[in-house]
Parts: structure tokens; sequence; C-alpha cells
């Protein structure tokens, strides 16, 4: 939406890699990675994020059971690429960032808090092992999932007092605290003195470091 | 410069126009091609403006073309059809979403209860909870519909990949 008036957008066209799409309304032009109109009636809005994730099914099945899945369209099941992600990243990139240790089509989990938009490589982040950082003074904990691909990021952060995630030893995948409360992967206290409370998702921005850096151009990246 | 020649010389003008006004925006606004801000600028401004622009040529041509038709030889009117024919071409193209041609939309969005979908366990979806209602939408599939405008409780939202 924007303002109060209600959008629908159309696949128009590309920008460096990264699509145009134009809504029926107005006919202005939107940038996708940042959902920006960059011409049109509406230059200059902005559409507003809405908090999502990238999950394994299984994983989003375990944790919306009465949840709907979008049924593949007749028709077209034979457009969906398996390889996609393969043959894309044969192509060249439009442009090429060096000096970061960064490949540009490493994928980077895209982070903006506040002025500072930070990256983190995937392979980095994704792994047993919580990865604790700071953006803009905000404490956050990127997090692992049990199926050992989902990523979420947190606001470590309740009640105005920090606290350390990690992840229990055992076989099973259990998040537990310095203060012996237990964290579902969804974020929320299972158990412990602040059983039911849930922290802050913090969205992030899935995509190629080469894009990143385009709209974030004075971005940092996570290389411990 | 004979009145004849001065209105081909403005059948040329016009259908070279109406051409760019679908040709550079065609051109600049490709897959895998670096655009600079202002190349896009220019692209998007003569692409918005195309579809009216290019019409009012495609008349002006036919009209042009007509009235000199009697008036030229063989040659002149071979011009002539060619000419027509792009300015034809241009106004039809003008109107063309191909990028929907390459990407087909999702005219309709169907959905299946969580126990009912066939995706593997470590297939790949984006998934949106908004109030009690929660979706998820397969990555295979977005990433070739890229966009699906929808409404889930009650909010508007355009999902993209």
């Amino acid at each position: 939406m924007a303002g109060q008036r209600e959008l629908h957008f159309y696949l128009a066209g590309i920008n460096n890699q990264n699509f145009l799409m134009r809504d029926r309304e107005t006919g202005s032009w939107w940038q996708q990675a940042n959902g920006r109109a960059i011409a049109g009636p509406l230059a200059g809005s902005s559409l507003e994020l809405v908090p999502n994730d990238e999950l394994t099914f299984a994983l989003w099945k375990a944790e919306s059971p009465q949840g709907i899945v979008l049924a593949p369209v007749a028709g077209r099941e034979k457009e969906y690429d398996g390889k996609w992600e393969e043959e894309t990243a044969k192509y060249p990139t439009p442009f090429s960032f060096s000096g970061h240790g960064l490949a540009d089509r490493d994928v980077v989990l895209g982070v903006s808090i506040g002025q500072q938009a930070r990256a983190y490589p995937l392979t980095k982040v994704r792994g047993a092992t919580p990865v604790v950082d700071r953006v803009a003074g905000t404490p956050i904990t990127l997090v692992t999932g049990p199926d050992n691909v989902s990523v979420r990021i947190f606001r470590t952060e309740l009640n105005g007092a920090e606290i350390e995630l990690y992840r229990d030893a055992g076989a099973e995948w259990r998040l537990i605290d310095t203060s012996g409360n237990t964290w579902s992967f969804a974020g929320c206290a299972t158990s412990g003195p602040t059983k039911g409370e849930c922290l802050e998702k913090i969205n992030y921005l899935k995509d190629y470091w080469f894009d990143w850096k385009n709209y974030n151009p004075r971005t940092t990246v996570y290389s411990r | 410069m004979k009145p004849k020649t001065g209105l081909g010389l403005a059948l040329c003008l016009l259908t070279l126009v109406s051409f760019c006004m679908f040709f550079i925006p065609a051109f600049v606004i490709r897959p895998f091609r670096y655009q600079s801000p202002r190349a896009l600028a220019i692209a998007i401004s003569l692409k918005s403006l195309a579809p009216v622009v290019t019409l009012v040529l495609g008349l002006a041509i036919a009209v042009l073309a007509l009235f000199l038709w009697k008036r030229v030889s063989i040659l002149g009117r071979v011009f002539a059809v060619i000419a027509i024919l792009l300015g034809i071409g241009s106004a039809v193209m003008a109107r063309q979403n191909y990028f929907e041609w390459m990407f087909h939309p999702i005219a309709a969005a169907g959905f299946l209860p969580a126990s009912d979908a066939k995706l593997g366990d470590n297939e790949m979806v984006m998934a949106l909870r908004i109030g009690d209602e929660a979706r998820a939408y397969p990555i295979l599939q977005m990433a070739y519909h890229h966009i699906l405008n929808e409404t889930i409780a009650g909010t508007p939202v355009v999902v993209t990949y």
C-alpha cells in the first residue's frame, strides 16, 4: 500500500539484475531490492517490508501446521527450474565490488538497522554456533534452526537487558541462555524465568553480495 | 526541396522516432546488462510515453504513406510499406509486456493446506505470518513468477522474489 491506496504490481523490467515492477494504479516504477518507487507519480515512496522468513518446508510445517502453501500454477510446472540458482551463478554481474573477500555472487544476509547496513556471508553464519554481533548499537544473534539450513536473526535484548544465546552441546537442537531459559527457533522462551516472552525478529535480505552492496554502498561485512 | 521529398523525409523521421520509442527502452532494460541511473531514467520515460506516442505516430505514418502512395515510384512505395509496418510494429510492441512472456504471472493463486502440499522437506519457502494466517511460498515457484499480489488477514501484500 502507498498512503491509503492499495496497489497491484506487475513485472516490468530489470535494472542491473534486480527486477523492476510497476503498479497498475499509477504506473510508477518500483525497485524490488528495496521496495522504493524510482519513477512515476509515486516516485520516492517506499513499500513497508513485511517480516518474513526463508525456511525449509519441513521446519515451516512444524511451526505452522495450520498454514497454507502456494500451489503450483497448472500448466506452468515445467517452467519451475530446480537448477535456477546454479544457472544464474554462471551469468556475469553488471558490476563487481572487490576488497571484502567476497565474490560477486556470494550469498549474504543483509541487515539494515538505523543508518547502518551489514552483510553476513551465509557460509559464515549458518552453523551450530549462534553468531553474536551488533548493528547500530543493537545486539543481535544469528541462529541456525534444527534443519541446519534456516537462519533467523533476533534482537537479543529483553526488558532492557542483553541476553546471550547459545546452543546446548547435546545431540538435539536446544537454544539456551545464561539465565536458565530455553528458547525455540521462533524466538520465544519455552521454559525458564522469562517463559512466554519472545525476542524481536530482525528482518534480513538474502541477496547476492554485488546486489546488496549496490543498494547499500556503505555496508560493512561480518568477517569473523 | 520538393514537397514530396520533404514529406518523404518527414515519413522517415516519424518512423525512426516511433521505432526508437520502442527500441531504446527494450535495449536499455535488458537482463544481464549494466544500466547507469541516467540511461535507466531515460528508458523509463520513453517507455512510459511510448504507448500513446507510438499510436499517434503510427497514425501519422499511415496518413503520410497513403498520401505519398500515388506520388512516388515503386521504390518509394516499398519504403512506404516498410514505414507502415514499422509504425504498426512499434505501436504494438510498445503495449506488450514481454517480461511476462518470459515469466508468466500468477493470475489466480491457489493454496493447499500444509499437510497436502507436495514439497520436499528441504525445499525452501518464503514464510509470512500476519495475524492468525501463516502462508508459505515455495522459492522454486516464486523464482519463476517473481511477483504475487494478495491479501493476508486483510493486509494487501506483494510477495516478490
